[in-house]
């Protein structure tokens, strides 16, 4: 006779109370007197042993005359709350504070020029909340006064001219959903798993609403010599000074010269008060502090083009300006580093992404990559912008390994890691699109893998 | 007939001058303002491969040396070699790459120990950064002769100029011709343009495709907790928790 299964909300905590061995056992034979017994027991063990931070959390449905969380009104039904503007620009709820950009240990010397992930972990939707945005920087960052920043245009132009802000934000705006991601994301996964959780894996990655001006209207402005000027520099205004060469059909196509992130002004980290979006392309040629753009018959080989961001192949020759982030996605729950409560229903959900367009589908597989489902691809789709992507998932409690994969509407099929590497070997480091796989341990556990 | 042709002709020609006025831009005369040539030298410093925007100037070998000594070395070391702040700059290159102009070292070492003289093509790149972004805490404060000494001094510790040499706007194509890694970049590539064409393919196999179970590799334990504790790195409430990696396991 089948026994109802089993440990339920028992897994929750302390961690590894129990071990694999035993909830396979439990799970293949049922919780019969002994193994109750067994468990009690290592249960308490483990909470004795526990020092401190890691409460047992209450049971969400507990028996009895009902749940305390009901049947105990709670000061916030008794009581005032705070009043309006309490916090004039509000603020998360402190429940959610470990929710945080966040810099991975060794990764840099200097923090001025480093990276903060986003926790792509926790997040929902297509857009990344403005405090949570990733963090680069080659040079740290100022909160510029922007009554004193200027934009010079010049180059191949008939008219070289300044604009202030107020000057630009008289012209005619557009205000356009992109994701923007580093060109080194998952760089430290080109060889084998190296880090524990999407945050660090794909944090590199964001998604905001931008307004500005396109591109195209200041460069017509300035009367471009559409003849002779085949690229255009990027400059910033920051220490770095960055520069970065993007093609001119790019440069009148949809590139933005931005202000606006998510409805207010872009965050100092983040450019303020002027950087460059370049739909598609990865974040160093989406210059932040914008100050200059310069026309110009021939590319630049700046510093962020020639040593660093670009691909040494296998035959040891480097791609100078890969720029484009190519189709690519994540499952980001469950992902590395969480742990699924019990068995049952879950909701699998990531992101997806290209560079070159829209997507149009994703595949999600729970076995490592041998069946795939097509997962549902929630509203917007828009054109270089984050999808989000959900599909319905039972978990059996047996071991899973879980892969996304997209498709743009190019037709590209985001690839597995070991046909990427087959093409551009193992000691790169940039533009790391390939299949995640996460799998799910039989004690819920979800780690970081590599299959092909 | 030919009347007809007339028309037609100056009908054509109407369009096309409409056609023209509507292509025309729309521009902002009113906003804005001309930058000055004083602003422009101000704020104008890049340096193209073809040396195009390289300003007038001179340094040595033995002037740049005192310029690394106070200004580099505590980051990059005494001879451009340190890894202790960021990677490497001089190493790795041969006298065999500055003829062929190709790093052999690239196709033999991890990223982490490829220098920069590795995998740099072009002198101009680092004399612009070497003049925008350095030094690190002290960006754009150096002269123009200083740019120029400092990057004889690297190009000196990397064997490409002899230790009496001094570098000049005129002789720096004689750098160029001997950058160890000169042939080493390639644009034949579709990641360029938005349009171009990936270099990798794949196929959206759906039922019972081919997975090799024996290339499974697993995050290592060892790196348990370098990056934090992911129990504090997820909600504590929710569909799941984040594992405490602040124990042993």
């Amino acid at each position: 006779m089948a026994v109802k299964t089993i440990v339920g909300r028992l897994l929750r905590a302390p961690e590894n109370f129990i071990s694999d061995a035993v909830i396979d056992d439990i799970r293949e034979h049922g919780l019969n007197a002994d193994r109750r017994d067994f468990i009690r027991k290592s249960f308490a063990a483990a909470s004795a042993a526990l020092v401190s931070g890691h409460a047992v959390a209450a049971a969400d449905h507990p028996s009895g005359a009902g749940d305390p969380a009901i049947l105990t009104l709670p000061k916030h039904s008794t009581s005032l709350g705070n009043p309006v503007a309490h916090l004039p620009y509000g603020l998360p709820s402190n429940y959610e504070s470990n929710l945080q950009r966040r810099e991975s240990p060794g990764l840099t010397r200097k923090r001025e020029s480093s990276v903060a992930f986003t926790p792509l972990q926790g997040l929902f939707g297509i857009i990344t909340p403005s405090g949570l945005h990733f963090e680069r920087h080659h040079a740290g960052w100022h909160d510029i006064d922007p009554a004193l920043h200027r934009l010079m245009i010049n180059g191949l132009v008939a008219k070289p001219k300044v604009y202030t802000l107020g000057d630009l934000m008289r012209l005619p705006s557009v205000s356009r959903m992109h994701f923007i991601e580093c060109g080194a994301n998952t760089a430290m996964d080109w060889a084998s798993p190296a880090l524990p959780s999407v945050q660090y894996t794909h944090g590199m990655l964001s998604c905001c609403e931008f307004t500005g001006v396109p591109l195209s209207l200041l460069l017509e402005d300035c009367g471009i010599d559409k003849r002779n000027a085949k690229f255009i520099l990027a400059e910033g205004a920051d220490g770095a000074s960055l520069t970065r060469t993007i093609p001119i059909e790019r440069a009148l196509d949809d590139v933005i010269v931005a202000w606006g992130m998510n409805g207010e002004m872009l965050r100092p980290e983040n450019g303020y008060p002027l950087r460059l979006v370049v739909p598609g392309a990865q974040g160093v040629s989406w210059v932040k502090w914008l100050r200059r753009i310069e026309a110009g018959d021939a590319p630049y080989a700046t510093r962020e083009e020639s040593t660093q961001y670009t691909d040494v192949m296998p035959d040891g020759l480097s791609r100078q300006y890969s720029l484009i982030q190519e189709c690519k996605s994540v499952i980001t729950t469950p992902s590395g580093g969480q742990r699924l409560l019990d068995k049952g229903f879950y909701n699998i959900t990531g992101l997806a992404w290209s560079g070159r367009g829209k997507i149009d589908r994703v595949d999600v597989s729970v076995d490592g990559g041998k069946n795939w489902k097509t997962a549902r691809l929630e509203s917007p789709v828009l054109s270089k912008c984050l999808t989000r992507f959900n599909i319905d998932w039972v978990w059996n409690g047996k071991p899973a390994i879980l892969q996304s994969r997209a498709i743009d509407e190019t037709g590209y099929v985001q690839p597995k890691l070991a046909e990427l590497r087959a093409v551009r070997g193992t000691r790169s480091v940039y533009h790391n699109n390939a299949i995640q796989s996460w799998r799910v341990e039989a004690a819920g556990e979800v780690v970081n893998v590599q299959i092909s | 007939m030919f009347k007809f042709l007339d028309r037609l002709f100056l009908l054509l020609c109407i369009c096309c001058v409409q056609a023209q006025v509507q292509v025309q831009a729309q521009t902002y005369p009113t906003i804005g303002r001309a930058a000055t040539v004083a602003e422009i030298a101000a704020w104008d410093s890049d340096v193209r491969p073809d040396f195009r925007g390289l300003p007038v100037g001179s340094g040595s070998v033995s002037q740049g040396m005192k310029v690394w000594e106070k200004k580099c070395a505590s980051c990059h070391g005494d001879f451009a070699e340190s890894p202790a702040v960021f990677p490497p700059l001089i190493g790795g290159t041969t006298n065999a790459d500055i003829e062929r102009g190709r790093a052999a070292g690239l196709t033999a070492v991890t990223e982490n120990s490829k220098t920069t003289i590795m995998k740099l093509a072009t002198v101009s790149t680092l004399w612009d950064y070497i003049r925008r972004a350095m030094p690190f805490d002290a960006p754009k404060s150096l002269s123009v002769n200083e740019v120029y000494a400092t990057t004889a001094y690297l190009l000196h510790l990397a064997d490409i100029l002899p230790a009496d040499f001094t570098l000049t706007e005129k002789n720096i194509a004689q750098a160029q011709a001997k950058m160890p890694n000169r042939h080493g970049m390639s644009i034949a590539h579709g990641m360029f343009d938005v349009k171009g064409k990936g270099d990798v393919t794949s196929q959206a196999c759906m039922n019972d495709c081919p997975v090799n179970e024996q290339s499974l590799v697993v995050l290592p334990t060892s790196v348990n907790g370098l990056n934090g504790n992911l129990a504090e790195q997820n909600r504590s409430y929710g569909l799941v928790r984040g594992v405490d990696t602040s124990v042993k396991r």
